[in-house]
């Protein structure tokens, strides 16, 4: 068709008409009384799925609260849910249909850091408010990522107290250190390894097992003739820990295993051949959800537990789950009622300021140059066989 | 640690072999490679633990129950993946087939089941060290399983029918033998075998459903190795296999070892393609 310049005009002014009408619709009237929607990328099935079914519980549990106790400022908290499976295209789906379409105002998630991995970039575009509790080091880079935030340690501040565990308590001069073969266990152990020589520790051993290996025997045997006076271990496998527990039982050496909190999943006590095989095993744990020796809770996550007890089930589940889970919806809701807004910048400026702020998890602190909020002091080692409704005694030596 | 690594090597060699022989046992009478022979395996396992663990049944029974239940799988496989496509056997649309029934069993139990590994029950809780069950269990099984079809393609009628339709498939059904009722026993057959695998290796294995594509890769070694359709063959390729595999895990570590073991494969077949032991058997006429 010819252009012409009615064509022109005609055309122009029916678009600024069609923009006019819908800009009111982009910016309703009722901006202050929407709900505010938290997106929640969670792995509630398929491997890896423990987890997310804990923090799931958290959750709900929290938006409950606080809905029930009016809401922040009047405005519900609306959870929105997507089960990633633990899929890296099923996070990246979900995380662009919750920045285009379903508009949420924050995302907290995703629970595995492979999808983590896959997601963050994205949410760095968007620059969407994001809190997730996956350990991988490269996940938190304030400079690229200025958008997202850890609720848990990083995978150097594991390494760091398992690494002082072990030369301080356990008073141990040589170590081994053993991982899977998966991408995590290779660069767990390498990081590991130089840390240990970093602090001038002897690494004796040093392995990385297939996690389908069906007998671990000649590995463990190399450990003890090495003199490894202690295993230093970063795998999520429970077969690959059941069959080390279980050697380790049968050559009758009782060297203490340190390392990755997986060691105190209750897969591993229904795989190890005695209950006695799983004693002297140290996994990663934190101060809040741990016993003292008196069996007591630190008070505020005795209050939590109190408030959970009747409504969510914690024998099957760990308890830091549930109240990170707490904590990372109680610092949304708390963002928004401490600066009046649900935008995107507002919500980060108010996490980079926060200074011992006190969650049913940690002591978080944030700033605009550090986004690992998480105090590795409050990062401590728990005896891995210990578990009562999701929380663990503390190891032998605080 | 010498004695730790042939234990072990001889265990998963036996497991490895038996799911070889289950490959052949479904070649012989379709000439389909069926990609479900891992999965049997697999099944053996999570069967074995759900029945006897979860459900408390003694041993035996749990045992006919998991044979049965995968002579079952075996069956549905052959009328769903393989019946279909076998009219079209040169355009190898068995391996989508058969491919997609092996990652619908893997994906079910890892729903079904649990994504971790589950304990799998002490058989007859005899030996210990070296001596464990765990490890002379599936090599005595393999040689009971060989044994027995030996015996069953020698002497008796139902195996040399099998084997007379894995030979010559026309002049079988010119004979008058029922092809697709043999076809349907021998995929049983290979999926009892496969249960045996995995029932006998579950305390190695444990019940995981990842051992699926595990047993698939390592079960198929055996086969290019000793030749399809060579159960001796298989047995043979599988035990060394075994072996092997222990042996890179203690020398070279983990992360190298299946490297090392396909490596080899590859020059092993690149220097006898028709598998160690030859392609076909000789017939006497």
């Amino acid at each position: 068709m010819k252009i012409t310049r009615r064509t022109l005009a005609l055309g122009g002014s029916s678009l600024a008409a069609g923009a006019a009408l819908s800009v009111p619709l982009a910016t309703p009237a009722l901006a202050q009384n929407e709900p505010i929607r938290i997106g929640w990328l969670a792995a509630l099935t398929g491997p890896s799925s423990a987890p997310g079914v804990g923090f799931n519980r958290g959750v709900l549990f929290a938006a409950e609260a606080i809905n029930a106790a009016g809401g922040v400022k009047g405005r519900r908290i609306e959870i929105i849910t997507r089960d990633t499976q633990g899929d890296p295209t099923k996070a990246v789906n979900a995380t662009q249909e919750m920045i285009s379409q379903l508009r949420v105002h924050a995302i907290w998630g995703p629970t595995n850091s492979g999808e983590s991995l896959a997601v963050t970039a994205i949410m760095a575009r968007a620059k969407m408010p994001n809190i997730h509790p996956c350990v991988v080091d490269s996940l938190i880079d304030e400079r690229r990522y200025p958008n997202a935030f850890r609720i848990t340690p990083s995978n150097t501040q594991w390494d760091d107290a398992v690494r002082s565990y072990c030369l301080t308590r356990v008073k141990a001069k040589k170590v081994a250190v053993i991982g899977d073969t998966t991408g995590y266990g290779v660069s767990a152990v390498n990081a590991s390894v130089a840390a240990f020589q970093r602090d001038k520790a002897e690494v004796v051993y040093k392995a990385n097992i297939d996690a389908t290996q069906p007998d671990v025997t000649p590995d463990m045997l190399r450990a003890r003739n090495a003199g490894a006076e202690a295993i230093v271990f970063w795998s999520v496998s429970t077969g690959l820990i059941a069959r080390l527990l279980n050697t380790r039982a049968n050559m009758n050496w009782d060297v203490p295993f340190v390392g990755h909190p997986a060691m105190s999943s209750g897969e591993v006590g229904s795989l190890v051949e005695r209950p006695s095989n799983w004693e002297k095993v140290y996994a990663i744990g934190y101060r809040s959800c741990s016993y003292d020796a008196s069996g007591n809770l630190p008070p505020r996550t005795a209050e939590l537990v109190q408030r959970l007890s009747g409504k969510v089930n914690l024998q099957d589940t760990l308890l830091w789950w549930v109240a990170s889970a707490v904590d990372a919806v109680q610092l949304i809701a708390k963002a928004v009622e401490a600066t009046n807004s649900t935008a995107k910048e507002a919500i980060i400026e108010y996490w980079n300021g926060l200074k011992n702020y006190p969650g049913y998890y940690g002591t978080y602190t944030y700033s605009p140059t550090q986004h690992n909020g998480y105090p590795t002091e409050e990062v401590v080692m728990s005896a891995a066989n210990s578990a009562k409704n999701g929380a663990f005694a503390l190891a032998p030596g605080y | 640690m010498l004695a730790s690594i042939i234990a072990s090597g001889l265990a998963v060699g036996a497991v490895y072999a038996l799911i070889g022989i289950t490959y052949n046992t479904m070649f012989a009478t379709s000439r389909v490679m069926s990609f479900t022979a891992g999965q049997l395996g697999m099944l053996g396992g999570v069967f074995g633990s759900l029945f006897a663990l979860r459900l408390g049944l003694p041993i035996l029974p749990a045992l006919v129950l998991t044979l049965a239940c995968c002579a079952l799988i075996g069956v549905v496989t052959e009328i769903v993946a393989v019946r279909p496509v076998l009219k079209s056997l040169d355009q190898h649309l068995y391996v989508l087939t058969t491919l997609a029934v092996a990652l619908l069993i893997q994906h079910t139990t890892a729903m079904e089941w649990s994504t971790e590994p589950q304990p799998f029950p002490r058989v007859l809780d005899l030996g210990s060290g070296i001596w464990d069950e765990k490890y002379w269990l599936p090599v005595v099984v393999c040689i009971l399983t060989i044994l027995s079809l030996e015996y069953l393609y020698r002497y008796t009628l139902v195996g040399r029918a099998f084997v007379a339709i894995a030979e010559d498939n026309f002049a079988a059904r010119a004979l008058g033998l029922p092809e697709r009722n043999l076809r349907i026993a021998s995929y049983a057959l290979a999926g009892a075998i496969g249960a045996l695998a995995g029932f006998a290796g579950g305390q190695l294995l444990l019940a995981f459903f990842a051992n699926g594509p595990l047993l698939n890769f390592y079960g198929f070694i055996p086969v290019a190795l000793g030749g399809l359709g060579n159960n001796r063959g298989a047995v043979i390729g599988g035990f060394l296999l075994g072996l092997y595999q222990q042996a890179a895990n203690f020398l070279v570590g983990g992360i190298f070892s299946s490297v090392a073991v396909f490596t080899l494969f590859i020059i092993v077949l690149l220097a006898a393609p028709q598998g160690m032991f030859g392609a076909q058997a000789v017939r006497r006429v």
